[in-house]
């Protein structure tokens, strides 16, 4: 992990192709002059005509901006997909049994594996969920586990996303786009599919109704409105799973269930994906100034009278300073190592530890604990001196806001960029479904930083997205 | 002692509500200390309404009313034999979380180091540190033998004001003593309930803290009173803090909570 | 699927707020021309003001604005935010309605509405002024056509057909009765039997306010009168924008949600009480009850039909 080369997943140090990427060098060989820089522009236009857009924070309405598309995709050998689904399945299932414990008999506590403090004074932890029994035992049924990889054999976690984690419809489209620019390169590499998300997240969701549920279970998408940065994903989800869109006012309670108001009357709803924050869902138990929610729908949860998908609280399980416990939380519940390694990672807590941050700052990562979307963060050695002793005084004040990793040199990909074909770095989010079973799309979304150099990929912060294909055997 | 118990409440959502809803936390349970001989909660939509457990143990009525129009009403009658175990409660119930949910602190309840400062790495034992502690909430926050009497015989037209003070006075003692002892590490609730007419109170609607010992289990500390919960006292809903117990949670709620009459006698 | 009131609600002015965009740019059209041929000093303001009475903004532009020139009423009508029917917030409402329910529409009728939306964000107001102006004013009715080319060309005869379809005829039928109301004493029948020049402009400018200017010689094969006009407006079934033929339209469509849902709803009885007005009356009997009265009718029964509709299918 030091300031060698990064690892190139398509070339090997003396310049040969990687096996996996064998075919794809093939391809682009083949291709005439111009021929990407075409395909990049088609690719713009086919989003554009779909209308993928997000919102960036800030910005005005109708100002809405398309995430870049990376033509070339990224690939994952049917070896390494094994190893990595592997070790995510068993990383989802510890992270469920976790917080089937820390909303029951908290023995994890008991056993002092984990500080009691971490748990119980953790804003993130939602007393209001002890003792609440779910379907299936399954808090945490859609997940994205954050992946970085520095070598051949080597992935790491950056971050679990157990609360509603997004970025899934641009896989989706990813592969759409990509099979309309590039049939004949699907016909020379047996790629697994991952058109049956939306197939699989609605079983997955049906799979967890009450068990009072009569029939075929209706299910709901619980959206901010059109003015949340992944507006578009919810409907893109809602449209293909064949569910309701639904806004808070949209619902409401009565009797301890849940109905929506149709055009000839109300209409129960037995599993709501809710892209909601747990602040929100619920007037009523939660902040009491939201909007967006409905009120005595939690209610109606505990009441066991209808699904929340994600449960309340799994927060506390993707919490950064709860992750530097989740290979003891793996050993913990599943007898067994962690397949996946953790980041390192450094509390400033600790004055020594905090000390020993500050003399090597220039190469270390800083990260706010509830931050997210690459903001509040600091990437040691691109930051300025000023910079760093802002950092300083933060970390001083409030120690236990900060967590700290080094900087892990991201494997790159080629990517095609103005100045033509060059390496960029890369990270990947596998998403999971976590119900009746543990259903792992091949791939996930591939986020790239587009500028040279750069290690943050977020498309708040001028990432874009690569189609990611797991070859069959 | 059997104690009968009638409590009225309202809240008056605003005009134009196309659905309010009420979050009722107003049905005792059996336990050590009472055993509850019959109890009901009547109000519009109640026929109706979910009943199950929250995280706490408590009992909840989840009440909805479509297009409610003008005051809504709850009305609460029971009857109640409680037990005198001193306070004790003992070991927690099915249905309760582990008492270390009890540390949680909140907003509601931050206690000022002055308050606990004294007890921490006492060699006392808990039970000696927690009767401490509740003088020492008494001593710092409560209005004192003098400040009674004064409000007393301020005469009846101040009653309801003097009331009202009492109420916030008695929340703010439980908080600290809640918090306190959170911040000494001993897990320790929020309790709401009934308290009989005596010498020293009127009846009341009423809330105390109950805290965690090893040995002995939940016990109860009536800070405003100055004892442990006995035979007049009747639990109602335990929880983190005084919101988290409300009798009445309503979205939307209008002007808030009214409390209308409260009587608690001790029944034949 | 059951449709959410919401989306019924949004699928409803979605296609009010394109057809409002249309009629406010033809309303704004004919202020303009008739502004530039008048002779009176002072009656170019005039001419403004009366079609923002007939746009019922004039409130609005009042609280704003001391004067009726030309260049506040084109910015006023077109871009200006704080005007609710301005060509501006039209499209604006119209695309945030569509991007509430984008899984209930079409993506013919999403891309005519987002390409017309992004067209007119590129579009300078200090640009928009003389021959600019008319082209632009034909624009904006033409996005419109193609909207609902999109619509009547790619939607599932469904519900969410019916509402849209229904937003569109209310909205048309309260412009239409609008532009009637604003000049009705020119309308009214007279001694004198030939109009003079004065009520031949303004008996033009409420037919160009219609698009019913061309239309009209085809029907009536005569020079221009007060009482053909009044009934081609009011009463002719083959002129689409004419008070009986949107309500025909409205009680057809609501016909056609009873199919589907199977029941009748409030609203179908205000629909047949709109529709009752323009059935089987004539121009003789209207003008003898009187005209500004009819209208003032007509405009309250086709607003309880929005009213009741929302109550019906549970819009909020």
């Amino acid at each position: 992990m030091g300031d060698t080369t990064p690892f190139d997943e398509m070339y090997n140090a003396d310049g040969s192709v990687r096996e996996p990427y064998s075919a794809l060098a093939q391809w682009l060989d083949e291709q005439p002059d111009r021929g990407l820089s075409l395909m990049s522009s088609d690719a713009e236009a086919i989003f554009r005509r779909l209308g993928i857009t997000f919102a960036v924070y800030g910005s005005d309405e109708g100002n809405e901006k398309l995430i870049p598309f990376d033509v070339i995709p990224r690939i994952i050998s049917a070896m390494e997909w094994r190893r990595l689904s592997r070790g995510i399945e068993q990383r989802v299932r510890a992270l469920n049994a976790f917080l089937y414990d820390i909303y029951h008999r908290q023995e994890i506590i008991k056993a002092g594996r984990i500080p009691e403090k971490l748990i119980l004074q953790n804003s993130a932890f939602c007393p209001e969920m002890m003792g609440l029994e779910p379907a299936r035992g399954v808090y945490a049924h859609i997940i994205g586990v954050d992946i970085v990889r520095t070598g051949p054999d080597d992935f790491y976690v950056l971050e679990d996303n157990l609360r509603t984690p997004s970025g899934v419809s641009y896989m989706l489209e990813d592969r759409e786009a990509m099979m309309q620019l590039a049939p004949d390169l699907f016909q020379r590499c047996k790629v697994a599919p991952v058109e049956n998300y939306p197939e699989n997240l609605r079983r997955t969701l049906e799979s967890v109704a009450p068990h009072n549920t009569s029939g075929s279970p209706t299910i709901a998408v619980l959206t901010p409105g059109i003015y949340n940065s992944a507006y578009f994903e919810h409907s893109f989800l809602a449209d293909q799973m064949g569910a309701q869109l639904c806004e808070g006012p949209d619902l409401f309670v009565d009797g301890g269930r849940v109905y929506m108001r149709t055009t000839t009357g109300p209409e129960r709803v037995d599993v709501i994906y809710r892209r909601i924050d747990d602040d929100y869902i619920d007037p009523l138990t939660f902040r009491p100034d939201s909007m967006l929610g409905v009120p005595g729908l939690f209610d109606a949860y505990r009441a066991g009278n209808v699904t929340l998908v994600n449960a309340p609280g799994t927060g506390i399980a993707d919490d950064k300073a709860v992750y530097t416990y989740v290979p003891e939380i793996v050993e913990f519940y599943l007898g067994e190592k962690a397949l996946l390694n953790n980041v390192p990672t450094h509390n400033c807590v600790d004055s020594d530890e905090r000390a020993w941050v500050f003399d090597n700052l220039q190469d270390l990562v800083v990260k706010e604990v509830h931050g997210s979307g690459g903001y509040g963060m600091l990437i040691g050695p691109t930051s300025s001196k000023a910079l760093r002793e802002e950092f300083k005084k933060r970390i001083e004040a409030r120690p236990d806001n900060y967590i700290v990793q080094p900087t892990l040199a991201l494997s790159t990909c080629p990517t095609f960029v103005r100045s033509g074909i060059a390496p960029r770095h890369v990270d990947l989010r596998p998403y999971v479904l976590i119900g009746d079973e543990v259903r792992i799309t091949p791939g996930g979304l591939t986020r790239v930083a587009l500028k040279k150099g750069s290690l943050v990929v977020n498309s708040s912060q001028g990432g874009g997205t690569k189609d990611t294909w797991v070859l069959e055997e | 002692m059997r104690i009968a118990i009638r409590h009225e409440l309202a809240i008056t959502p605003p005009e134009g509500a196309t659905n309010a809803v009420m979050h009722l936390l107003l049905t005792p349970q059996s336990g050590p200390t009472q055993t509850v001989e019959s109890w009901s909660v009547s109000t519009t939509g109640i026929g109706n309404a979910a009943r199950f457990s929250d995280a706490f143990g408590n009992t909840v009525h989840l009440v909805n009313q479509a297009r409610p129009d003008g005051e809504w009403k709850v009305s609460v009658t029971g009857v109640v034999n409680t037990i005198d175990r001193h306070g004790v409660l003992g070991r927690s119930h099915h249905g309760e979380p582990v008492p270390t949910i009890y540390k949680r602190a909140t907003v509601l309840t931050k206690s000022p180091v002055t308050m606990w400062s004294k007890f921490r790495g006492s060699s006392e034992s808990r039970l000696d540190v927690l009767h401490g502690l509740m003088a020492r909430v008494g001593e710092v926050l409560g209005d004192g033998e003098g400040g009674q009497e004064q409000s007393q015989s301020e005469g009846r037209q101040s009653q309801s004001q003097g009331g009202e003070s009492e109420t916030a006075n008695m929340v703010d003692l439980t908080h600290a003593f809640v918090g306190a002892a959170r911040a000494l590490d001993i897990p320790a609730r929020y309790v709401t309930g009934y308290v009989a007419a005596s010498e020293d109170n009127e009846a009341s609607f009423h809330a105390w803290a109950e805290a965690y010992d090893d040995h002995l289990g939940w016990i109860g500390f009536d800070c405003l009173l100055q004892m442990c919960p006995a035979e007049r006292h009747v639990r109602l809903a335990v929880g983190l803090d005084a919101v988290s117990t409300q009798p009445i949670r309503a979205v939307p709620e209008g002007d808030g909570l009214k409390q209308i009459a409260v009587s608690v006698e001790m029944a034949q | 699927m059951r449709m959410l009131g919401r989306t019924a609600q949004h699928l409803f002015w979605l296609s009010r707020y394109v057809e409002r965009a249309e009629n406010m740019a033809r309303l704004l059209d004919v202020g303009y021309r008739m502004s530039l041929t008048a002779r009176r000093e002072g009656g170019a303001s005039e001419h403004m003001l009366s079609m923002m009475q007939a746009a019922e903004v004039e409130e609005a532009f009042a609280a704003k604005y001391d004067q009726a020139d030309l260049d506040s009423v084109v910015h006023f009508m077109m871009f200006d935010p704080d005007n609710p029917s301005s060509v501006f917030s039209c499209l604006l409402a119209a695309r945030t309605n569509a991007r509430s329910v984008r899984t209930a529409i079409t993506l013919d009728m999403w891309e005519s509405l987002n390409s017309a939306w992004l067209t007119f964000s590129q579009i300078k107001p200090r640009d928009v002024k003389g021959a600019k102006l008319l082209g632009v004013l034909q624009w904006v009715k033409q996005l419109s056509h193609e909207f609902r080319g999109a619509l009547l060309g790619t939607k599932l005869r469904d519900d969410g057909y019916c509402f849209s379809q229904v937003g569109n005829f209310i909205e048309r039928a309260d412009n239409t009765a609008r532009i009637l109301d604003m000049k009705y004493y020119v309308l009214l029948p007279r001694a004198k039997m030939i109009g003079g020049d004065l009520d031949i402009q303004q008996w033009t400018l409420i037919l160009r306010a219609a698009s019913a200017h061309r239309s009209y010689r085809h029907v009536y094969h005569d020079r221009y009168k007060a009482h053909n006009i009044a009934d081609f407006l009011i009463l002719r079934p083959e002129m689409p924008r004419s008070l009986v033929y949107c309500a025909q339209m409205i009680e057809e469509t609501l016909g056609g949600l009873t199919k589907l849902y199977g029941a009748k709803q409030e609203c179908h009885e205000a629909a047949a009480e709109l529709a009752a007005m323009v059935a089987n009356n004539s121009m003789d009997k209207i003008f003898a009850d009187g005209l500004h009265d009819f209208l003032t009718e007509f405009l309250a029964r086709n607003y309880r039909v929005t009213e009741t509709l929302s109550d019906s299918y549970n819009f909020y």
